[in-house]
């Protein structure tokens, strides 16, 4: 294949571990008020964390093309401890009326989001710029 | 959608008019004079442009293909099947640049005063 618009193949992948990371922000949102997760624990906030990969794994330099793109190496669970909330009339409550519900903070996942979205926007400004790049490149010699 | 189900039909008509351009066809083969150093047959100019336009030709079915995919409901990210959409728009162009400059050389020569 040819390679048309310069650095296509991180962006992509860059564009791809941003949506991870969006799914994981919603799926921390909707899940604010779980109280019971997959194991039966308050749902825990989930983070993810990205690693640098080389595009082609069998090896090859930097300067051969081989740039460093970016994944998503693992969902981990947040281990802060649960929220405490007092609601007596809550059936989880345990003696003393406290119920635990999920680490997420909302305010914290709306940053968190923000963040996620932008750099999803410069992902989108580098395609953006390498086909216009491709496109000016194309009309040269043109008067 | 209609316009991207409709690639798959007219790539292969536009190999066959990339044929019949003057100055394309298989019978000029690069002079030999010309320090080209492998074999004349497998680097000669008409199978260096119809190498071109057969990868233009993947290039657009690749898109086409990851577009029905996604229209089909399967999990292909939406920004891989617009960024396959926008390579195979950007190398067409770049074909139509070549085929426009081998027209310009080929007219400039038939305009040639003997």
């Amino acid at each position: 294949m040819i390679q048309i618009l310069t650095g296509i193949q991180n962006t992509s992948a860059a564009l791809d571990a941003e949506q991870t990371r969006l799914e994981v922000i919603s799926q921390n949102i909707a899940n604010a008020h779980t109280a019971h997760d997959v194991d039966g624990k308050p749902y825990q906030r989930r983070v993810v964390v990205f690693d640098t990969v080389l595009q082609n794994a069998m090896g090859g330099d930097v300067a051969g093309g081989n740039l460093p793109a970016v994944q998503v190496a693992k969902i981990e669970r947040d281990t802060r401890p649960p929220l405490q909330i007092y609601d007596p009339g809550n059936p989880d409550a345990d003696g003393r009326g406290m119920v635990s519900m999920p680490n997420v903070n909302i305010h914290e996942e709306m940053a968190d989001l923000i963040s996620a979205s932008r750099s999803y926007d410069a992902n989108l400004a580098v395609v953006k710029n390498a086909r216009s790049m491709a496109l000016q490149t194309l009309s040269i010699g043109k008067h | 959608m209609s316009p991207l189900s409709a690639i798959p039909a007219y790539s292969p008509n536009l190999l066959s008019q990339i044929d019949r351009l003057p100055g394309a066809s298989g019978d000029v083969a690069m002079p030999s004079a010309l320090p080209v150093a492998a074999p004349a047959d497998s680097n000669s100019f008409s199978s260096l442009l119809g190498k071109m336009v057969s990868e233009v030709n993947a290039q657009q079915q690749v898109s086409a293909q990851s577009v029905n995919a996604l229209q089909s409901g399967a999990s292909v990210p939406l920004h891989q099947a617009v960024i396959s959409m926008e390579e195979a728009s950007v190398s067409f162009q770049l074909m139509v640049e070549v085929r426009n400059r081998l027209l310009e050389s080929y007219q400039e020569v038939m305009r040639m005063t003997m």
